[in-house]
Parts: C-alpha cells; sequence; structure tokens
C-alpha cells in the first residue's frame, strides 16, 4: 500500500444529483482500516447515494475517491470496487431467490469457477456463516426463496465476508440487523469486533441509535446530501445526534393549511394490537404517516385498500378507496393507453350509461382534469408514456381526484417530483379535502407532512407518535423515527406508544 | 392369420410385438379373408364441412364392411392440422397393431417418416384426399388437371369458342389449385376465342369467393363464364347480384347451396345450363375399400385414379334430394364399386361412373 | 468427492412430473403391452426427439425470465432448410444454420439493449421465420440427407435411440445448467438480474449465452424433425411454440423468476407427447388431445397456485 497510515478510504467534496435533485452536496468521509464507521440520517439525507458511490454501483458527478491512498478516477465501478476487497450488503436483499446458498456464493465471487466450485462455495459460506452466526442452522443447500427472511439477511451478510482470491478490506452493512432476532444481532455486532481486529474496515447503517452508539467506532451524522456533523462515538449521546440529524429546518410549504374541519369516521382500526396507537381518518382531513421508509406505512396503506374491498378484517372502512402509488410503472399507469383514459379509469362506472360509456362525457372529465392540474401535454389522446414523470404523475393524482372515492391513500404518490409540480398538486390536495375527502399520506420527504393535519410516526411497524401539525418539529419526527427516548428504545418489539406527548 | 384380439397379459403381448415388427412375419397370401383385420384412419384436420362428410362417409362405409364381415374393427384419429401430431398419431396406430393405415394427410410430406416406419412394419397404408409422397403408401388420387380440363372444355363448347371468363382458384400454394389451375390454362389453349380475364383466390369458400369476386368485378368487362373449383360457386353468384351485373355461366361444385342455387336458376326463364364437378368427400369409402383389397390380397396399383363427381341437369335432381341443406353431396363407394375401379385402373380401360344416390345416405 | 455430483435436493417440482410420468407409461404398457418392446418404445417416442429439444430450448429463453414465441416457426424454418440446402449444398446449408444460432443470439442482445419485451419481438421473429421458410421451400418437398435420416433410425442397443438422447439432453442440460458455474449464474439472471450485475457479471452476455443456447436446441429439433419426416414443410413445427411452453411448466418451470430444470423440461415434453398415445389407446376421441393438454396445465398452474397459497 502506498501509505500504511492514511485510511482505507478517503472521500472528499462527493457531489451527486439525479435531475434536479441534490442528493450529495459535497461530502468528506473517512474509513480507516480496522475501524467501524457508523452513517446515520434520516430519509434522503444521502446515506444509501454515497454508499452506492462507494460500492461503484453509481458514479459521482464530481469529488475524489481515494482508497488504498491511491486516487480513483474515471471508471470506478463495481469491478474496480470488487477487486478493491470493498462488498456491500444492502438494504433491499439481493440473493437470487432461485438459487441455492451455495449457489449465491458463487454469484458473487467471479474468479471461484472451474471444476469443484461447488465444494469451495460450500466450504466458504458455510465458514463464514459459524464464523458471524454460529448456530444459524441454515442448510446451504436450501435455495433462498425458501429461507426465512432474517435467515437471507445471515446469508447475505456472511456472503459478503467470503474470501475467494481478493480479501476483503471494507464491508458496508447497511441495516444489517434490520430482519434479524435480538440474538441474531448480538452475534453480528460481536463479529463486527473480530473482523475489525484481522483489519477489516465496516461501515455501519442503521437506525437503532444505541447500536451504533454501542458498537461503532466513529459517526458521521448526514443531512440534507451533507456531513451535519461526526466524531468518536464515545462522544455522542442519542440526544446529540437526534439533534443533529434534525436541525429545525424553515417550513418550505406555504404556511401549511389552515385547521381541518373534522367530519365522519373514514378509517379506523379495529382494535389494535400490542398497545400501539390506534390509526384513525376522518372525512375532510389530511392524515400523514412518518418515519423512515419501509416501517409499516405501507402495509398498512395495503390494508386498509383490501379492508374497503372485504379482502381484510383488522380495519373498518367506511365508503370507498382509491390507491396512488409512486412507483408508477408497476403499478400506476397503462403504459399504452392515453393521457385521457389514464385519467378516467377509475370513473367509468360512473360515466357509463347502461354499461355503455359516454365518450363525450369521458372527454369533457379528463380536459377538466388537465386543465386544472396543467398536466402538460398537447391532448388528451397522446399516450401516457409521452409525457414526463413528473406529468405522468399528475395523471395518477388527477385520477384518484377525478374518482368517486371518499378515501385516497397516497403510497408516496410524488417521489421524483419537481418541487414546482408538488406545490401545485399540495393545493388540489388541500381543495380536495376541503371537499369533504379524506387522505392518507405515506411519504418518505418529511417537509410533504408539513402539508398534513396529523402525523402518525412508525418505528418497526408500529407508531411510536401522533404529532398534530402544530406540533410538528423535525425533532420530535426523528426522535420518534428512532424510537428513541423510549422504553425498550431499540424497538426489539412493538413499542409502547409515547404516553407524554399529548 | 393372426388375430388382433387384445392380448392378455404382456409376455403375449411382447411376443407378438416382436413377431409384429420382424421383417417377414407376416404370411403371404393370395386372396385371404380379412374378417379379422383392422383398418384405421388417420385424418388431418376435421374441422369443415367437406371433412365432415368425409368422415361420416367412412364410418358408414366401415360399420358395412364389419357388418358383412369385411373387416373386424375400425378407428378414427383427427389431428389438429400439425403433422407431428399426426405423425405422433400413426406411429401409435402402428403400435397398436393396425393391418392397415388409411391416411388424409397435413403435409405431402412431413408424414413420409412414419409412413415409411408403418409399411416397414408390414401394415398397408393408403392416402387419400390430401396426399402424401412416400413411395410405399397406395395413393387414391383424383386426376385434378383434368377437372380443370373438363370445366374449360364445357365451358369453351357452351360459349362457342368465344368469350371472357373468369378463374376463381383455390388455397393458393396447394396442389389441388395448381393442378386445376393447369388443366384449365391446357385446354384453353385450344380455343383462341376464349380469354381468360381474371382470377382471384376463393379458396373453397362461398364468403371468401364472393369478397373476392366482388372485388375483381368493377374491373373487368363483360364476364360471360365463371370456372371454379368447388364450394366457390354461391359466393361467385351473390357477387355478380350484388353488383347488378348479369349472371354468367358458374360451374358449380358439389356443396348443398350450388346445387340449389342450380336448380332455382335453371327453373327461370330460358333455363341455365351448367354442369357440377369435384371431389366427393366420399373418396375416403373407395380408400377403404382399396385398403381393404390389398389386405385381401388382390393386386392394387400404387395409384389408384378416381372419377371425378361429375352431375349434368338430368341427374340434379336426384342429387339434391340425397343432401340435406348445408351438406356436401356425395355417393357412398362400395366394395364392389372399388373393386371395379380397381379393375379399371389395371386394364386403363375408362372408370366407372359414380353411383347416383338413392336416397340420403 | 461423492459430494460433489450428489442429486440437488429432491424437489416436489420436478418429481410430481416425473410420478405423473411414471403413472402414464404404466397405464400405457398396461392398455398396450407392445409399447414395452424395444420397437415399441421408439414407436411411442419417435417424436420425442424435436419434442424435447424444442423444450429446452424454450427452457432456455424461461431461464432468462424471457418467453419464445417464435420457436415453431424457427423449427419449420431449419426443417426447410435442412431438407433443401443441407442436402443439396452441405456447406451452404451448415454456415445458414451458424447464421440462425447467431441470429438467436443476436434476438437476445436485442432485447436486453433495447429492453423490449420478449414476448413481441419473438413474435416478430415467428413471422421472419415463417416467410424464410417459405421462400426456402415454397410448397412442401425436399428430402432430408441420408446422414440425417439414418442417423434417426439408428438403434442402438438396449436403450430405444428417443430414450437415450432424452436422457443425454436432460444430463447434459442438467450439468451445464445447474452444475457449471456459469450455469448458475446464469439462472441468477431470471432470479435477481440487479444481484448478478451488481456482483460485477454482464446481463447482456448472460442473455445472448442463453439465448444462443436456445438457437443451437431449436436447430438440433428442427434437424431431428427432418430425420424423422425425411422432408421439408414450412409450416410443420408451428405446435412446438405451445408444446414447448407447456413442457417447460409442466415440468416444473416457472415463467418468472428463472425457475427451470432441463429434466424437468425433458419429463414435460414426454408428458406432453404421450398425452394423446395414452388417448388414443384408451380409445378417447383424439379430439380431446387439446382440451387435455390444456387441462394438464391449467391443472398443473392450480396445484402450483395451492401449494404457495397454502405456503403463505
Amino acid at each position: 500500500m502506498a501509505t500504511d497510515n492514511a485510511p482505507f478510504v478517503r472521500l472528499a467534496g462527493i457531489r451527486k444529483s439525479f435531475g434536479a435533485v441534490q442528493a450529495l452536496a459535497g461530502v468528506d468521509l473517512s474509513i480507516p482500516a480496522g475501524r467501524m464507521v457508523s452513517v446515520v440520517g434520516h430519509n434522503g439525507a444521502g446515506k444509501s447515494t454515497l454508499m452506492q458511490v462507494l460500492a461503484g454501483t453509481l458514479a459521482a458527478d464530481g469529488g475524489e475517491i481515494r482508497i488504498g491512498g491511491v486516487e480513483r478516477r474515471a471508471g470506478y465501478d463495481v469491478h474496480a470496487a470488487q477487486a478493491l476487497g470493498i462488498r456491500c450488503v444492502f438494504q433491499e436483499l439481493s440473493l437470487c431467490p432461485n438459487l441455492s446458498v451455495v449457489e449465491n456464493t458463487r454469484v458473487v465471487h467471479p474468479g471461484l469457477g472451474g471444476f469443484g466450485w461447488r465444494r469451495r462455495c460450500r466450504a466458504l459460506i458455510v465458514e463464514a456463516l459459524e464464523a458471524i452466526f454460529p448456530g444459524h442452522g441454515i442448510d446451504p443447500d436450501r435455495t433462498a426463496g425458501e429461507l426465512a427472511i432474517g435467515q437471507r439477511q445471515m446469508v447475505e451478510t456472511a456472503r459478503a465476508f467470503t474470501e475467494a482470491g481478493t480479501k476483503v478490506r471494507l464491508v458496508i452493512l447497511d441495516e444489517p440487523t434490520a430482519s434479524l432476532d435480538a440474538d441474531a444481532a448480538s452475534h453480528l455486532l460481536r463479529f463486527t469486533g473480530a473482523a475489525r481486529a484481522k483489519g477489516i474496515a465496516l461501515v455501519f447503517i442503521s437506525h437503532r441509535l444505541p447500536e451504533i452508539l454501542g458498537h461503532a467506532d466513529e459517526v458521521v451524522v448526514m443531512r440534507d446530501g451533507e456531513v451535519a456533523g461526526g466524531g468518536a462515538a464515545r462522544d455522542f449521546t442519542e440526544e446529540r445526534l437526534v439533534e443533529l440529524m434534525g436541525v429545525v429546518r424553515e417550513a418550505a410549504s406555504e404556511g401549511g393549511r389552515a385547521e381541518a374541519s373534522v367530519g365522519a369516521l373514514r378509517v379506523e382500526e379495529a382494535g389494535t394490537a400490542g398497545g400501539r396507537l390506534p390509526l384513525r381518518l376522518h372525512a375532510g382531513e389530511i392524515v400523514g404517516l412518518g418515519g423512515l421508509a419501509g416501517h409499516g406505512q405501507r402495509a398498512v396503506l395495503q390494508a386498509v385498500f383490501a379492508a374497503a374491498h372485504g379482502r381484510e378484517g383488522h380495519w373498518r372502512v367506511r365508503g370507498s378507496v382509491a390507491y396512488v402509488s409512486g412507483d408508477r410503472q408497476s403499478e400506476g399507469i397503462f403504459p399504452l393507453w392515453s393521457v385521457g383514459l389514464n385519467t378516467t379509469v377509475s370513473r367509468l362506472r360512473a360515466l357509463a350509461h347502461a354499461g355503455i360509456i359516454s365518450l363525450w362525457s369521458e372527454r369533457t372529465l379528463a380536459e377538466e382534469w388537465r386543465r386544472r392540474l396543467e398536466i402538460r401535454t398537447p391532448g388528451i389522446d397522446r399516450p401516457i408514456s409521452s409525457l414526463s414523470g413528473g406529468n405522468q404523475q399528475k395523471v395518477l393524482l388527477a385520477r384518484a381526484l377525478a374518482s368517486a372515492a371518499d378515501t385516497i391513500l397516497f403510497d408516496d404518490p410524488l417521489r421524483g417530483v419537481d418541487v414546482g409540480t408538488k406545490r401545485e398538486l399540495y393545493r388540489h390536495v388541500a381543495e380536495a379535502a376541503r371537499a369533504g375527502k379524506a387522505f392518507l399520506w405515506h411519504t418518505t420527504e418529511n417537509i410533504e407532512l408539513e402539508n398534513c393535519d396529523r402525523i402518525y410516526v412508525f418505528h418497526r411497524g408500529t407508531i411510536t407518535d401522533e404529532i398534530p401539525r402544530a406540533e410538528l418539529s423535525e425533532e420530535r419526527l426523528i426522535r420518534a423515527s428512532f424510537a428513541t427516548g423510549m422504553s425498550g428504545a431499540t424497538g426489539m418489539s412493538g413499542a409502547p406508544g409515547m404516553s407524554g406527548a399529548r | 392369420m393372426r388375430r388382433t384380439i387384445r392380448p392378455q397379459g404382456w409376455i403375449v403381448g411382447a411376443a407378438l410385438a416382436a413377431a409384429l415388427l420382424l421383417p417377414g412375419a407376416r404370411a403371404e397370401a393370395g386372396a385371404a379373408s380379412t374378417a379379422s383385420d383392422g383398418i384405421a384412419l388417420s385424418n388431418s384436420y376435421a374441422g369443415n364441412g367437406w371433412r365432415q362428410q368425409m368422415l361420416k362417409m367412412w364410418n358408414l362405409a366401415a360399420q358395412h364392411g364389419i357388418a358383412i364381415g369385411a373387416i373386424a374393427k375400425t378407428k378414427v384419429v383427427n389431428s389438429d392440422n400439425s403433422a407431428p401430431q399426426q405423425a405422433t398419431q400413426i406411429s401409435d396406430l402402428t403400435l397398436q397393431g393396425w393391418k392397415a393405415i388409411v391416411i388424409d394427410a397435413a403435409s405431402p410430406t412431413a408424414l413420409n417418416g412414419v409412413i415409411q416406419q408403418a409399411c416397414s412394419a408390414h401394415i398397408v397404408v393408403v392416402v387419400f384426399d390430401s396426399l402424401a409422397t412416400a413411395p410405399c403408401a397406395y395413393k387414391v388420387a383424383y386426376d385434378y388437371v383434368e377437372m380443370g380440363e373438363i370445366e374449360a372444355d364445357y365451358v369453351a363448347k357452351h360459349l362457342g369458342d368465344k368469350g371472357t371468363v373468369l378463374e376463381v382458384r383455390g388455397i393458393a400454394g396447394t396442389s389441388v389449385d395448381n393442378d386445376i389451375h393447369q388443366g384449365i390454362v391446357q385446354a384453353f389453349a385450344k380455343y383462341p376465342g376464349i380469354k381468360l380475364v381474371g382470377s382471384v383466390h376463393g379458396n373453397w369458400t362461398q364468403s371468401i369467393a364472393q369478397k373476392e369476386v366482388a372485388g375483381i368485378l368493377p374491373t373487368l368487362p363483360k364476364v360471360d363464364a365463371v370456372v371454379t373449383q368447388g364450394g366457390d360457386g354461391y359466393g361467385t353468384f351473390q357477387a355478380f347480384k350484388t353488383a347488378d351485373r348479369p349472371t354468367p355461366l358458374i360451374i358449380m361444385g358439389n356443396r348443398q347451396d350450388e346445387l340449389a342455387l342450380w336448380k332455382q336458376l335453371a327453373g327461370g326463364p330460358g333455363g341455365y345450363p351448367t354442369m357440377s364437378l369435384s371431389s366427393a368427400p366420399g373418396v375416403s369409402s373407395i380408400a377403404f375399400w382399396v385398403a381393404q383389397q390389398v389386405l385381401a390380397g388382390v393386386t392394387v396399383p400404387k395409384t389408384v385414379h378416381v372419377p371425378l363427381l361429375i352431375i349434368r341437369a338430368n341427374d340434379l335432381d336426384a342429387w339434391l334430394k340425397a343432401v340435406p341443406p348445408g351438406g356436401v353431396s356425395t355417393p357412398l363407394y362400395g366394395q364392389k364399386w372399388t373393386e371395379d375401379l380397381i379393375a379399371a385402373n389395371l386394364g386403363h380401360s375408362a372408370l366407372p361412373q359414380s353411383p347416383i344416390p338413392t336416397g340420403v345416405p | 468427492m461423492l459430494a460433489e455430483i450428489r442429486l440437488p435436493p429432491a424437489s416436489p417440482r420436478v418429481l410430481l412430473p416425473a410420478a405423473a410420468l411414471a403413472a402414464m407409461l404404466v397405464l400405457i404398457f398396461a392398455m398396450e403391452p407392445r409399447a414395452m418392446s424395444y420397437f415399441g418404445l421408439t414407436l411411442l417416442l419417435n417424436f420425442a426427439l424435436p419434442a424435447v429439444f424444442a423444450a429446452t430450448a424454450q427452457m432456455a429463453v424461461i431461464a432468462a425470465g424471457d418467453i419464445d414465441l417464435g420457436l415453431g416457426p424457427f423449427i419449420s424454418l431449419v426443417n426447410c432448410l435442412a431438407a433443401t440446402w443441407l442436402t443439396t449444398r452441405p456447406a451452404a446449408g451448415i454456415v445458414a444454420l451458424a447464421l440462425l444460432v447467431a441470429a438467436y443470439a443476436a434476438i437476445g442482445a436485442l432485447i436486453h439493449l433495447r429492453r423490449l419485451p420478449s414476448i413481441v419481438v419473438t413474435l416478430g421473429a415467428s413471422f421472419v421465420w415463417l416467410g424464410l421458410a417459405l421462400l426456402v421451400l415454397p410448397t412442401p418437398g425436399g428430402s432430408a440427407p441420408a446422414w440425417l435420416t439414418t442417423l434417426l433410425a439408428v438403434h442402438p442397443p438396449g436403450v430405444p435411440l428417443p430414450v437415450l438422447v432424452s436422457i443425454l439432453v436432460g444430463l447434459i442440460g442438467w450439468l451445464l445448467l445447474m452444475r457449471t458455474s456459469y450455469g448458475t449464474v446464469l439462472r441468477g439472471i431470471g432470479g435477481n438480474p440487479r444481484a448478478v450485475a451488481r456482483a460485477g457479471w454482464s446481463l447482456l452476455g448472460g442473455r445472448v449465452a442463453l439465448y444462443a443456447a436456445a438457437g443451437i436446441l431449436g436447430v438440433l429439433a428442427g434437424l431431428a424433425l427432418t430425420g424423422l419426416n425425411t422432408a421439408g414443410d414450412a409450416t410443420v413445427g408451428t405446435q412446438y411454440t405451445l408444446v414447448s411452453i407447456a413442457a417447460v411448466i409442466v415440468g416444473g418451470g416457472e415463467f418468472v423468476g428463472g425457475i427451470v430444470s432441463p429434466a424437468g423440461a425433458v419429463i414435460g415434453a414426454w408428458i406432453m407427447l404421450l398425452t394423446g398415445s395414452l388417448l388414443s389407446f384408451l380409445d378417447i376421441s383424439t379430439d380431446w388431445q387439446l382440451s387435455v393438454q390444456g387441462g394438464i396445465l391449467i391443472l398443473v398452474l392450480g396445484l402450483r397456485a395451492l401449494e404457495q397459497w397454502r405456503a403463505a
């Protein structure tokens, strides 16, 4: 190595933008060999983007990447990162479900082919599993799809530590304990010590602040694509981390909206399990579902939607329900249909007379919504695929607003939509709420929660806080998202609600 | 002769199979009894009226054959116009030990392998209608070139060697269509006064013929006659009628609607002279009896020519009576008639004419 | 070393069709004892060869999460080429067949690079194959090369040719796709393409490899069919498109997720082939054959859905 005392990884001034959104605005990060650095931050702070840049799956727009003391210029990609011994355990599981554990090990080791590869892979993965999760009970010949989610997480973690050819020098662990039980999680945390002793550098991303403070050597706090602070883990407290993650920002929404006139109850949980805060939604209300992404908000939306169609007994839903997904390609649009048809498809029954759709009223409706939402298209007969992403999302929103639904479920519908469009859409949502529609709005962008009358904050599948808009603060939101300052703070099981909050 | 009863127990079966499939096992017999033999039909397609009628005629012939003790059993398998599927079915029939397999083929070439295999197992293979080219198979064949020639001669004589003719053809690319067309062109070459002014593909289907003829009519001068291939005469008439053009002489096929139309036109002022000629679905009964004759040891030429079904004006009523509305008229050919046919083929003498039916078969 | 060649954990995906096939064979042998002899099996399974090659070709495409609607016409085209050029101008014939394999690989590349749905591209290709076949051989005819017909009529000692080749195809396919390390990566592409790409593998290379394999197997199917038929016909292969898809699914494969099995595809091809024979021996009208084949497919998918529903 060029210089032994230099950190293994040194990133300087890393920048990355997605369209108009700046995900990383000049980030510096050093990771010394044999140390564990923890990166914390709320949704959209830039952690995942930074890790993808480091792992070579995403090219930075600018900045300097030095690994092993050597500047890595253009052409730094997955191959280069792997050749340098950088491994990544991504948050979304990246095993092939149709391959066995042994075969999945082979996929990440391009150099491991040839006769007898199966035996070598088996030895590698079994050894790593034994070292990290003693008594794991995983049959390496089972296909990944047959394993429980926790077991898959174990395999994926163990796989990152297997060595064939190149030595492992840095492992990025993105929420590695999220689906592990307490026992396996503590095994893993113990193993990180052994790995560090062998000189392996670790990046540890977690939403469990006590885990971070208890095991990491250093902490880096990110906010809005920048590093907000950092230092030795022992110098931090949970309070200090939360403070750094969410310094109060000036509100970007136009002063929020006036007090909601609350109407009849639309959605209600029928008997809540495990002492979690009950979720309620009334007509004319906009209720936000906040917290870190993937902590149960979507499950609630889907359960409510299913309940409205009589397929789920846990929720009581009155009136009809529409669903708007942010994943428009797979859940939202009819890609071959026109803008107009995509708008009115939710309303066809109302437009039909004796089973025959009135084409004229259909056009009128589509034109009206095109005007109201200012959907930028030369005509409603153009295919929806000719629109920009933001405008497609407007069509989806128009569809929900045009439908006769009493309750509209938002599953992060404005992801990747530009700020100007967002403002317009917020206004339409507020208008629809005044007209009596109820909204259940899951968003991963905290700033959007300012458009809600009340916010339920989710952590590990339960609601940890209910915040009226007047009391909404970044700090309280983050505190509830990370479930700090509550009994059983790491939230191994359903954390009790914050009784003192109201 | 060995009997084709289903053997009990697999040892007997295996021995039988070995004997059956070994070359030379079948006795060379002269005029032998076929009373215990079975003849199977492998049909490539059953999805139109002609084929349905063909299957009906097969069953009538086979039932008759069983009743008089000529054969013991029969079986019909249909494929979905798929050559590999039909080939598999023929393999199965070979395996089941049928003495003769009669085939209306899905492809002239694609069945040759299995047909050869069946022949090697000393099974009599007879192909008819849609033929296969395997040399070992007996072919029961219409002379479609002759059909074209007869039509053209009739038209030319009737018009007095002067006039314009429209040709309605069958499905493009089939050998039947090519042969009939060739016959027509050959025959008209003898009559310099006759002009072929147009040609469309009616695909032996009334609706398609009507559409195609209606499409070409505006481009044509006065049409004196239309030569057809059967199944297209009624549609052709409708096209002329819709276009408000005078009805020309249309050669008819053997569909009931064509004969009924002929009858109706003939009843009008001045009558309506024409003729009907076609391939008859009853050819399956000829193929059945040919197979039986071969089994019985009779000398049969590899190709047995079959006379076309020709209906003249004076027989029209008898034929019309014998065909239900929507049906296809056909005689049912018998064992005796087939014996005469084989003899005529061997002696290169005139073929016997199709029997006129005496009632609905 | 024993651990090296140990069979994969017996999965119900392949065991179920294998048991169904065994039951069918027992029934056929009971109904028609002649079928149990060497020549009986040869006759019964004559057309297993093209079906088995077609099913494994389709399996290669389905392994990539795609589907090939052009396979049947492709087999027809090979049949026409083999019955004409390969007989009269062997060098040109071999070059043409090699080009066809290259064309398949190119289709795989096109689907990957342009992110086109395979169902559309292969459907389009099917018309190209049909057109080319009609150009090569406008009306049925031609004749198979003598070596090909001889090869297909070979009687290996002990085991009938179709049985021997089916077992070999299943075994080689299993070795290549299930046992080699690259085969594992190829299946991984069907299971989780992002993960495979992230591990540094070329998805383009993988898809091209799978499509090229499909092309080679498609050519083998066409050659086998030519050897059996002894002549060419531009429409002869049409039914292999759907039969091959059905064979893969009946044999335990899935349309998505890279869940396929070469042994399963071979077994599926036999099941689809023997359905007709079984009906024939049971004296059930062949008009039912398509319905029964379709019924088997729906039954298999239904049982599988039930199993997943239970597991969930």
